[in-house]
Protein backbone atom coordinates (compact mmCIF):
# COMPACT_ATOMS: atom_id res chain seq x y z
CA UNK A 1 0.00 0.00 0.00
CA UNK A 2 1.79 3.07 -1.20
CA UNK A 3 1.92 5.94 -3.62
CA UNK A 4 4.69 6.71 -6.10
CA UNK A 5 6.01 10.16 -6.92
CA UNK A 6 6.04 10.61 -10.70
CA UNK A 7 6.81 14.32 -10.88
CA UNK A 8 7.63 16.40 -7.78
CA UNK A 9 7.33 19.90 -9.28
CA UNK A 10 9.63 22.64 -7.95
CA UNK A 11 9.70 21.12 -4.46
CA UNK A 12 7.70 18.38 -2.79
CA UNK A 13 8.13 17.50 0.90
CA UNK A 14 6.30 15.63 3.62
CA UNK A 15 5.08 17.94 6.37
CA UNK A 16 3.13 17.18 9.54
CA UNK A 17 2.93 18.79 12.96
CA UNK A 18 5.48 21.52 13.63
CA UNK A 19 8.20 20.83 16.22
CA UNK A 20 7.29 22.70 19.39
CA UNK A 21 9.75 23.26 22.23
CA UNK A 22 12.90 22.56 20.20
CA UNK A 23 14.07 26.06 19.24
CA UNK A 24 16.60 26.15 22.10
CA UNK A 25 18.34 23.27 20.29
CA UNK A 26 18.51 25.33 17.11
CA UNK A 27 15.77 23.14 15.60
CA UNK A 28 13.04 25.21 13.91
CA UNK A 29 9.34 24.27 13.81
CA UNK A 30 9.11 23.18 10.16
CA UNK A 31 5.66 21.77 9.35
CA UNK A 32 3.45 23.22 6.61
CA UNK A 33 4.33 26.71 5.40
CA UNK A 34 0.53 27.27 5.26
CA UNK A 35 -0.85 25.29 8.23
CA UNK A 36 -4.45 26.39 7.64
CA UNK A 37 -4.53 24.92 4.14
CA UNK A 38 -2.98 21.68 5.39
CA UNK A 39 -5.56 21.41 8.18
CA UNK A 40 -8.36 21.94 5.62
CA UNK A 41 -6.93 19.16 3.41
CA UNK A 42 -6.70 16.76 6.35
CA UNK A 43 -10.19 17.56 7.58
CA UNK A 44 -11.72 16.63 4.20
CA UNK A 45 -10.37 13.07 4.46
CA UNK A 46 -11.04 12.59 8.17
CA UNK A 47 -7.41 12.90 9.33
CA UNK A 48 -6.17 14.85 12.35
CA UNK A 49 -5.44 18.49 11.38
CA UNK A 50 -1.69 17.96 11.54
CA UNK A 51 -1.48 14.50 9.93
CA UNK A 52 1.41 14.24 7.49
CA UNK A 53 0.59 15.66 4.04
CA UNK A 54 2.49 16.27 0.81
CA UNK A 55 3.41 19.94 0.37
CA UNK A 56 3.84 20.84 -3.31
CA UNK A 57 5.44 24.15 -4.29
CA UNK A 58 4.05 25.74 -7.49
CA UNK A 59 2.25 22.52 -8.60
CA UNK A 60 3.31 20.80 -11.86
CA UNK A 61 3.30 17.51 -10.04
CA UNK A 62 2.06 13.97 -10.49
CA UNK A 63 1.70 10.92 -8.28
CA UNK A 64 0.36 7.39 -8.75
CA UNK A 65 -1.81 5.64 -6.19
CA UNK A 66 -0.74 2.00 -5.81
CA UNK A 67 -3.68 1.36 -3.52
CA UNK A 68 -7.21 2.75 -3.28
CA UNK A 69 -7.39 5.76 -0.94
CA UNK A 70 -9.27 9.03 -0.57
CA UNK A 71 -7.40 12.30 -0.90
CA UNK A 72 -7.98 16.06 -1.11
CA UNK A 73 -6.17 19.10 -2.51
CA UNK A 74 -6.14 22.55 -0.90
CA UNK A 75 -3.91 25.63 -0.87
CA UNK A 76 -2.85 27.45 -4.04
CA UNK A 77 -5.47 26.82 -6.75
CA UNK A 78 -4.40 24.63 -9.70
CA UNK A 79 -6.25 22.49 -12.20
CA UNK A 80 -5.97 18.79 -11.38
CA UNK A 81 -7.07 15.49 -12.90
CA UNK A 82 -7.45 11.96 -11.52
CA UNK A 83 -7.10 9.22 -14.15
CA UNK A 84 -7.63 11.90 -16.80
CA UNK A 85 -10.82 13.37 -15.33
CA UNK A 86 -10.79 16.91 -13.93
CA UNK A 87 -11.32 17.11 -10.18
CA UNK A 88 -12.12 20.05 -7.90
CA UNK A 89 -9.99 21.27 -5.00
CA UNK A 90 -11.38 21.40 -1.45
CA UNK A 91 -13.23 18.16 -2.08
CA UNK A 92 -12.56 14.59 -0.92
CA UNK A 93 -12.02 12.23 -3.87
CA UNK A 94 -11.24 8.51 -3.95
CA UNK A 95 -8.47 7.12 -6.14
CA UNK A 96 -8.36 3.48 -7.26
CA UNK A 97 -5.14 1.48 -7.32
CA UNK A 98 -3.17 2.50 -10.42
CA UNK A 99 -4.82 5.93 -10.80
CA UNK A 100 -2.57 8.87 -11.58
CA UNK A 101 -3.19 12.29 -10.05
CA UNK A 102 -1.86 15.16 -12.16
CA UNK A 103 -1.70 18.72 -10.87
CA UNK A 104 -1.05 21.73 -13.11
CA UNK A 105 1.02 24.79 -12.24
CA UNK A 106 -0.42 27.34 -9.82
CA UNK A 107 -1.47 30.79 -11.07
CA UNK A 108 -1.72 32.51 -7.73
CA UNK A 109 -0.37 31.45 -4.36
CA UNK A 110 2.56 29.12 -3.85
CA UNK A 111 1.86 25.81 -2.09
CA UNK A 112 -0.63 22.99 -2.59
CA UNK A 113 -1.44 20.45 0.14
CA UNK A 114 -2.33 16.87 -0.75
CA UNK A 115 -3.84 14.89 2.11
CA UNK A 116 -4.29 11.12 1.98
CA UNK A 117 -6.86 9.26 4.12
CA UNK A 118 -4.45 7.09 6.07
CA UNK A 119 -0.95 7.52 7.49
CA UNK A 120 2.07 8.28 5.30
CA UNK A 121 5.30 6.54 6.33
CA UNK A 122 7.96 8.98 7.55
CA UNK A 123 11.20 9.23 9.51
CA UNK A 124 10.13 11.23 12.56
CA UNK A 125 12.67 13.42 14.33
CA UNK A 126 12.09 14.89 17.82
CA UNK A 127 8.50 13.72 17.73
CA UNK A 128 7.54 15.29 14.40
CA UNK A 129 7.29 13.91 10.87
CA UNK A 130 7.97 17.28 9.21
CA UNK A 131 10.87 17.60 6.78
CA UNK A 132 13.60 20.12 7.57
CA UNK A 133 15.65 20.17 4.39
CA UNK A 134 18.78 22.14 5.46
CA UNK A 135 19.76 19.49 8.02
CA UNK A 136 18.02 16.55 6.30
CA UNK A 137 15.73 15.78 9.23
CA UNK A 138 12.26 14.18 9.34
CA UNK A 139 9.97 13.48 6.39
CA UNK A 140 11.23 11.01 3.78
CA UNK A 141 14.96 10.56 4.45
CA UNK A 142 15.07 14.25 5.37
CA UNK A 143 14.93 15.29 1.74
CA UNK A 144 12.62 16.59 -0.97
CA UNK A 145 10.74 13.88 -2.84
CA UNK A 146 11.93 12.87 -6.29
CA UNK A 147 10.55 10.82 -9.18
CA UNK A 148 10.31 7.13 -8.30
CA UNK A 149 10.05 7.62 -4.52
CA UNK A 150 7.51 5.30 -2.96
CA UNK A 151 5.74 6.45 0.18
CA UNK A 152 3.98 3.69 2.11
CA UNK A 153 0.43 4.39 3.28
CA UNK A 154 -0.67 2.66 6.47
CA UNK A 155 -4.40 2.00 6.88
CA UNK A 156 -5.63 3.74 3.71
CA UNK A 157 -9.33 4.57 3.89
CA UNK A 158 -12.11 5.69 1.69
CA UNK A 159 -13.67 8.91 2.98
CA UNK A 160 -17.15 10.28 2.25
CA UNK A 161 -17.28 13.02 -0.40
CA UNK A 162 -17.37 16.33 1.43
CA UNK A 163 -16.33 19.84 0.43
CA UNK A 164 -14.88 22.79 2.33
CA UNK A 165 -17.71 25.33 2.69
CA UNK A 166 -17.05 28.41 0.55
CA UNK A 167 -16.61 30.72 3.55
CA UNK A 168 -13.71 28.63 4.86
CA UNK A 169 -11.68 28.57 1.63
CA UNK A 170 -8.69 30.95 1.91
CA UNK A 171 -8.17 33.18 -1.12
CA UNK A 172 -4.78 33.42 -2.80
CA UNK A 173 -3.88 36.76 -4.35
CA UNK A 174 -0.84 38.59 -5.69
CA UNK A 175 -1.13 41.28 -3.06
CA UNK A 176 -1.29 40.78 0.70
CA UNK A 177 -1.90 43.10 3.67
CA UNK A 178 -0.35 41.46 6.71
CA UNK A 179 -1.12 42.62 10.24
CA UNK A 180 2.08 43.21 12.21
CA UNK A 181 3.36 44.64 15.49
CA UNK A 182 6.59 46.51 16.16
CA UNK A 183 9.58 44.22 16.68
CA UNK A 184 12.11 44.61 19.52
CA UNK A 185 14.49 46.64 17.32
CA UNK A 186 11.83 48.98 15.88
CA UNK A 187 12.23 52.71 16.53
CA UNK A 188 9.73 55.51 15.91
CA UNK A 189 11.80 57.00 13.06
CA UNK A 190 11.02 53.85 11.05
CA UNK A 191 7.27 54.59 10.90
CA UNK A 192 7.47 55.03 7.12
CA UNK A 193 7.48 51.23 6.83
CA UNK A 194 3.70 51.19 7.43
CA UNK A 195 3.11 53.21 4.24
CA UNK A 196 5.33 51.27 1.87
CA UNK A 197 4.52 48.41 -0.48
CA UNK A 198 7.19 45.69 -0.70
CA UNK A 199 7.77 42.99 -3.32
CA UNK A 200 8.83 39.39 -2.68
CA UNK A 201 12.05 38.60 -4.58
CA UNK A 202 13.18 35.30 -6.12
CA UNK A 203 14.93 34.46 -2.85
CA UNK A 204 11.97 32.60 -1.42
CA UNK A 205 11.98 29.24 0.33
CA UNK A 206 10.55 27.50 3.36
CA UNK A 207 13.18 29.38 5.42
CA UNK A 208 11.96 32.81 4.48
CA UNK A 209 11.08 35.48 1.96
CA UNK A 210 13.33 38.30 0.87
CA UNK A 211 11.41 41.57 0.36
CA UNK A 212 12.55 44.54 -1.65
CA UNK A 213 11.29 48.09 -1.36
CA UNK A 214 12.08 51.19 0.63
CA UNK A 215 13.07 49.84 4.03
CA UNK A 216 14.03 52.31 6.76
CA UNK A 217 17.64 52.41 7.93
CA UNK A 218 18.28 50.03 10.81
CA UNK A 219 18.56 52.01 14.05
CA UNK A 220 20.94 49.54 15.65
CA UNK A 221 24.20 48.07 14.44
CA UNK A 222 23.71 45.24 11.98
CA UNK A 223 25.51 42.82 14.29
CA UNK A 224 23.60 42.70 17.57
CA UNK A 225 23.84 39.85 20.12
CA UNK A 226 21.98 36.81 18.77
CA UNK A 227 18.50 36.46 20.18
CA UNK A 228 15.48 34.25 19.52
CA UNK A 229 13.44 34.85 16.37
CA UNK A 230 10.25 33.08 15.27
CA UNK A 231 8.36 32.68 12.00
CA UNK A 232 6.82 36.03 11.07
CA UNK A 233 9.90 38.04 12.13
CA UNK A 234 10.96 40.71 9.65
CA UNK A 235 14.70 41.29 9.92
CA UNK A 236 16.86 43.89 8.22
CA UNK A 237 20.21 42.38 7.21
CA UNK A 238 22.84 44.65 5.62
CA UNK A 239 22.12 45.24 1.96
CA UNK A 240 18.78 47.02 2.20
CA UNK A 241 16.40 44.09 1.72
CA UNK A 242 14.11 42.74 4.41
CA UNK A 243 13.91 39.05 5.29
CA UNK A 244 10.67 37.56 6.60
CA UNK A 245 11.04 34.20 8.38
CA UNK A 246 8.86 31.17 7.60
CA UNK A 247 8.39 27.69 9.10
CA UNK A 248 12.02 26.59 8.53
CA UNK A 249 13.49 29.95 9.59
CA UNK A 250 16.55 30.02 11.83
CA UNK A 251 15.90 29.96 15.58
CA UNK A 252 18.16 32.86 16.58
CA UNK A 253 19.38 35.89 14.69
CA UNK A 254 21.62 38.90 15.05
CA UNK A 255 20.02 41.29 12.54
CA UNK A 256 17.65 44.09 13.59
CA UNK A 257 14.16 42.59 14.06
CA UNK A 258 11.86 45.47 13.24
CA UNK A 259 8.41 43.96 12.67
CA UNK A 260 6.62 40.78 13.60
CA UNK A 261 3.71 39.52 11.50
CA UNK A 262 0.99 38.62 14.02
CA UNK A 263 0.25 35.01 14.84
CA UNK A 264 -3.24 35.27 13.29
CA UNK A 265 -1.78 36.03 9.84
CA UNK A 266 1.35 33.85 9.74
CA UNK A 267 -0.39 31.04 7.83
CA UNK A 268 -0.66 33.44 4.88
CA UNK A 269 3.15 33.69 4.53
CA UNK A 270 3.33 30.20 3.01
CA UNK A 271 1.34 31.35 -0.03
CA UNK A 272 3.46 34.40 -0.93
CA UNK A 273 5.42 33.91 -4.15
CA UNK A 274 8.13 35.95 -5.88
CA UNK A 275 6.64 39.12 -7.35
CA UNK A 276 3.75 39.34 -4.87
CA UNK A 277 3.21 42.71 -3.19
CA UNK A 278 3.08 43.08 0.59
CA UNK A 279 1.97 45.81 2.94
CA UNK A 280 2.12 45.76 6.72
CA UNK A 281 -0.82 46.96 8.81
CA UNK A 282 0.19 48.31 12.21
CA UNK A 283 -1.48 46.68 15.20
CA UNK A 284 -0.98 46.81 18.96
CA UNK A 285 -0.29 43.65 20.97
CA UNK A 286 -3.86 43.72 22.31
CA UNK A 287 -5.28 44.07 18.78
CA UNK A 288 -3.10 41.17 17.62
CA UNK A 289 -4.55 38.95 20.36
CA UNK A 290 -8.12 40.02 19.46
CA UNK A 291 -7.43 39.25 15.79
CA UNK A 292 -6.12 35.80 16.68
CA UNK A 293 -9.05 34.97 18.92
CA UNK A 294 -11.57 36.21 16.33
CA UNK A 295 -10.01 34.15 13.51
CA UNK A 296 -9.70 31.10 15.75
CA UNK A 297 -13.40 31.37 16.76
CA UNK A 298 -14.42 31.64 13.10
CA UNK A 299 -12.35 28.62 12.04
CA UNK A 300 -13.74 26.55 14.93
CA UNK A 301 -16.99 26.36 12.93
CA UNK A 302 -15.27 23.97 10.46
CA UNK A 303 -11.94 22.96 12.08
CA UNK A 304 -12.74 22.59 15.79
CA UNK A 305 -9.35 21.07 16.61
CA UNK A 306 -7.12 23.42 14.63
CA UNK A 307 -5.22 26.22 16.32
CA UNK A 308 -3.35 28.98 14.56
CA UNK B 1 17.57 40.66 43.40
CA UNK B 2 16.98 43.39 40.82
CA UNK B 3 14.05 42.84 38.48
CA UNK B 4 15.36 42.11 34.99
CA UNK B 5 14.11 44.17 32.06
CA UNK B 6 11.48 42.49 29.90
CA UNK B 7 10.42 43.56 26.44
CA UNK B 8 8.04 42.23 23.82
CA UNK B 9 9.46 40.40 20.83
CA UNK B 10 6.37 40.51 18.65
CA UNK B 11 2.78 39.75 19.67
CA UNK B 12 3.43 36.37 21.28
CA UNK B 13 6.94 36.44 22.76
CA UNK B 14 8.69 38.17 25.67
CA UNK B 15 12.40 38.73 26.06
CA UNK B 16 14.09 38.86 29.48
CA UNK B 17 17.45 40.63 29.45
CA UNK B 18 20.02 38.62 31.43
CA UNK B 19 23.65 39.38 30.74
CA UNK B 20 25.15 36.76 33.08
CA UNK B 21 25.53 33.31 31.49
CA UNK B 22 24.91 31.27 34.66
CA UNK B 23 21.75 33.27 35.47
CA UNK B 24 20.55 32.90 31.91
CA UNK B 25 20.97 29.13 31.98
CA UNK B 26 19.30 28.80 35.39
CA UNK B 27 16.37 31.01 34.33
CA UNK B 28 15.93 29.16 31.03
CA UNK B 29 15.78 25.88 32.90
CA UNK B 30 13.29 27.29 35.43
CA UNK B 31 11.06 28.71 32.69
CA UNK B 32 11.16 25.48 30.67
CA UNK B 33 10.28 23.37 33.71
CA UNK B 34 7.27 25.57 34.50
CA UNK B 35 5.55 24.23 31.37
CA UNK B 36 3.90 27.64 30.86
CA UNK B 37 5.65 28.55 27.61
CA UNK B 38 5.62 27.15 24.07
CA UNK B 39 9.32 27.88 23.63
CA UNK B 40 12.10 29.01 25.97
CA UNK B 41 15.09 30.13 23.91
CA UNK B 42 18.30 31.52 25.42
CA UNK B 43 20.15 34.14 23.38
CA UNK B 44 23.59 35.60 24.02
CA UNK B 45 22.25 38.27 26.38
CA UNK B 46 18.66 37.21 27.06
CA UNK B 47 16.06 34.46 27.30
CA UNK B 48 12.94 34.65 25.11
CA UNK B 49 9.68 32.87 25.90
CA UNK B 50 6.88 32.34 23.40
CA UNK B 51 3.26 32.11 24.61
CA UNK B 52 -0.08 31.17 23.10
CA UNK B 53 -2.28 34.31 22.96
CA UNK B 54 -5.38 32.09 22.87
CA UNK B 55 -4.57 31.16 26.48
CA UNK B 56 -2.88 34.33 27.76
CA UNK B 57 -3.25 37.95 26.67
CA UNK B 58 0.07 39.79 26.27
CA UNK B 59 -0.57 41.61 29.57
CA UNK B 60 -1.32 38.33 31.35
CA UNK B 61 1.81 36.73 29.89
CA UNK B 62 3.93 39.66 31.09
CA UNK B 63 2.45 39.48 34.61
CA UNK B 64 2.94 35.73 34.72
CA UNK B 65 6.57 36.01 33.61
CA UNK B 66 7.28 38.66 36.25
CA UNK B 67 5.78 36.43 38.89
CA UNK B 68 8.01 33.51 37.89
CA UNK B 69 11.08 35.73 37.83
CA UNK B 70 10.27 36.99 41.34
CA UNK B 71 11.10 33.45 42.56
CA UNK B 72 14.81 32.64 42.47
CA UNK B 73 15.65 29.80 40.08
CA UNK B 74 16.25 26.44 41.76
CA UNK B 75 19.99 25.86 42.24
CA UNK B 76 21.55 23.79 39.46
CA UNK B 77 22.04 20.34 40.86
CA UNK B 78 25.06 19.12 38.99
CA UNK B 79 28.59 20.46 38.90
CA UNK B 80 29.64 21.89 35.54
CA UNK B 81 30.42 19.05 33.17
CA UNK B 82 33.47 19.12 30.93
CA UNK B 83 33.78 17.06 27.77
CA UNK B 84 36.83 16.49 25.60
CA UNK B 85 36.44 16.78 21.84
CA UNK B 86 39.31 15.63 19.62
CA UNK B 87 39.86 18.04 16.74
CA UNK B 88 41.90 18.09 13.53
CA UNK B 89 43.03 21.68 13.00
CA UNK B 90 43.92 23.35 9.70
CA UNK B 91 44.36 21.74 6.30
CA UNK B 92 41.23 20.60 4.52
CA UNK B 93 39.45 20.28 7.89
CA UNK B 94 40.15 23.91 8.76
CA UNK B 95 40.49 25.72 5.44
CA UNK B 96 40.43 29.22 6.97
CA UNK B 97 43.00 28.72 9.77
CA UNK B 98 45.95 29.91 7.66
CA UNK B 99 44.04 33.03 6.52
CA UNK B 100 43.09 33.93 10.11
CA UNK B 101 46.66 33.44 11.35
CA UNK B 102 48.01 35.62 8.56
CA UNK B 103 45.49 38.42 9.15
CA UNK B 104 46.30 38.43 12.89
CA UNK B 105 50.06 38.26 12.29
CA UNK B 106 50.47 35.06 14.32
CA UNK B 107 51.15 31.41 13.46
CA UNK B 108 48.56 28.63 13.13
CA UNK B 109 49.91 26.81 16.23
CA UNK B 110 49.60 30.11 18.19
CA UNK B 111 45.86 30.20 17.51
CA UNK B 112 45.39 26.52 18.29
CA UNK B 113 47.34 26.70 21.55
CA UNK B 114 45.39 29.79 22.69
CA UNK B 115 42.13 28.00 21.98
CA UNK B 116 43.30 24.90 23.86
CA UNK B 117 44.63 26.89 26.82
CA UNK B 118 41.35 26.76 28.73
CA UNK B 119 38.00 24.99 28.36
CA UNK B 120 35.40 26.80 26.23
CA UNK B 121 31.92 27.44 27.63
CA UNK B 122 28.78 26.74 25.60
CA UNK B 123 26.61 29.89 25.66
CA UNK B 124 23.63 28.70 23.65
CA UNK B 125 22.51 26.52 20.77
CA UNK B 126 20.84 28.28 17.90
CA UNK B 127 20.70 29.46 14.33
CA UNK B 128 20.65 25.91 12.90
CA UNK B 129 20.17 22.53 14.63
CA UNK B 130 22.78 21.96 17.31
CA UNK B 131 25.03 24.88 16.34
CA UNK B 132 26.82 25.72 19.61
CA UNK B 133 27.91 29.28 20.35
CA UNK B 134 30.94 29.04 22.68
CA UNK B 135 33.49 31.38 24.16
CA UNK B 136 36.51 31.83 21.92
CA UNK B 137 39.74 33.81 21.73
CA UNK B 138 40.26 37.12 23.52
CA UNK B 139 38.20 39.91 21.96
CA UNK B 140 41.29 41.80 20.76
CA UNK B 141 41.73 39.15 18.07
CA UNK B 142 39.39 40.60 15.47
CA UNK B 143 38.10 37.83 13.18
CA UNK B 144 35.28 38.85 10.84
CA UNK B 145 32.70 36.49 9.36
CA UNK B 146 33.27 35.30 5.80
CA UNK B 147 32.13 37.83 3.19
CA UNK B 148 30.49 35.01 1.27
CA UNK B 149 28.93 32.33 3.53
CA UNK B 150 29.56 28.73 2.45
CA UNK B 151 26.55 26.81 1.15
CA UNK B 152 27.70 23.71 2.97
CA UNK B 153 30.16 23.12 5.79
CA UNK B 154 30.72 19.53 7.03
CA UNK B 155 29.28 18.30 10.33
CA UNK B 156 31.72 18.86 13.19
CA UNK B 157 33.28 21.97 11.66
CA UNK B 158 34.66 24.50 14.12
CA UNK B 159 34.29 28.17 13.29
CA UNK B 160 36.01 31.17 14.83
CA UNK B 161 34.90 34.83 14.92
CA UNK B 162 35.81 37.64 17.28
CA UNK B 163 35.31 36.44 20.86
CA UNK B 164 33.44 33.31 19.85
CA UNK B 165 33.96 29.78 18.72
CA UNK B 166 31.13 27.88 17.02
CA UNK B 167 30.59 24.17 16.51
CA UNK B 168 28.44 22.90 13.64
CA UNK B 169 26.72 19.72 14.92
CA UNK B 170 25.27 19.05 11.46
CA UNK B 171 26.31 19.84 7.93
CA UNK B 172 24.71 23.02 6.62
CA UNK B 173 25.33 26.55 5.43
CA UNK B 174 27.87 28.53 7.46
CA UNK B 175 29.33 32.02 7.53
CA UNK B 176 32.07 31.55 10.14
CA UNK B 177 35.69 30.96 9.08
CA UNK B 178 36.42 27.26 9.68
CA UNK B 179 39.59 26.30 11.57
CA UNK B 180 39.14 22.59 12.21
CA UNK B 181 36.82 19.66 12.53
CA UNK B 182 35.70 17.61 15.53
CA UNK B 183 36.35 13.90 15.18
CA UNK B 184 33.54 13.00 17.59
CA UNK B 185 29.89 12.90 16.50
CA UNK B 186 27.90 15.70 18.13
CA UNK B 187 24.49 14.45 17.02
CA UNK B 188 22.48 11.30 17.72
CA UNK B 189 19.20 11.51 15.77
CA UNK B 190 17.67 8.55 17.63
CA UNK B 191 18.11 10.12 21.08
CA UNK B 192 15.43 12.18 22.83
CA UNK B 193 18.32 14.55 23.57
CA UNK B 194 19.98 14.44 20.13
CA UNK B 195 22.65 17.12 20.58
CA UNK B 196 25.71 16.41 22.75
CA UNK B 197 26.46 20.08 23.50
CA UNK B 198 24.26 21.99 25.96
CA UNK B 199 24.43 25.54 27.35
CA UNK B 200 26.77 25.77 30.33
CA UNK B 201 28.80 22.72 29.31
CA UNK B 202 32.59 23.14 29.26
CA UNK B 203 34.32 21.89 26.15
CA UNK B 204 38.00 21.03 26.10
CA UNK B 205 39.26 20.84 22.52
CA UNK B 206 42.08 18.31 22.09
CA UNK B 207 44.52 18.53 19.18
CA UNK B 208 44.25 15.06 17.62
CA UNK B 209 47.71 15.35 16.04
CA UNK B 210 49.20 15.50 19.55
CA UNK B 211 46.99 12.87 21.16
Amino acid sequence: MSLTILQPGAQMTLQGAPRIGTRHLGVPASGPADPLSMALANHLVGNACDATCIEITFGNAAIRFNTAASFALTGAPAAAALAGRAIAPHTAHTAQAGNELRIDGVGQGCRIYLSIAGTLATNAFLGSTSTYLPARLGGHEGRALKPGDQIAIAAPRSAPTIETPAEFRPICSNSYALRAVEGPDYVASQSGIWDETFTATQRASRMGLELEGRFPDPASASDIPSSAVFPGALQLPPGGHGFLLLADGQTTGGYPHILQVVRADRHILGQIRPGDRIRFLQRTHAQATEALRAKQALLAGWLPEFSL
Amino acid sequence: MNEPDILFSGDDALRVLLSDRATRIARASQLRQSGDWLEVVPGRQDVTVQFDPIRLTPAEAMAHLRLTLATPPPPTRHATRTIDIPVRFGGSDGPDLAMIAESLGVTEPDIVSQLLAQPLRVDMLGFTPGFAYMTGLEEHYVIPRLLQPRQQVPAGSIGLITGQCGLYALAGPGGWPIIGRALASLFDPASADPFILQPGLQVRLVDSSKA
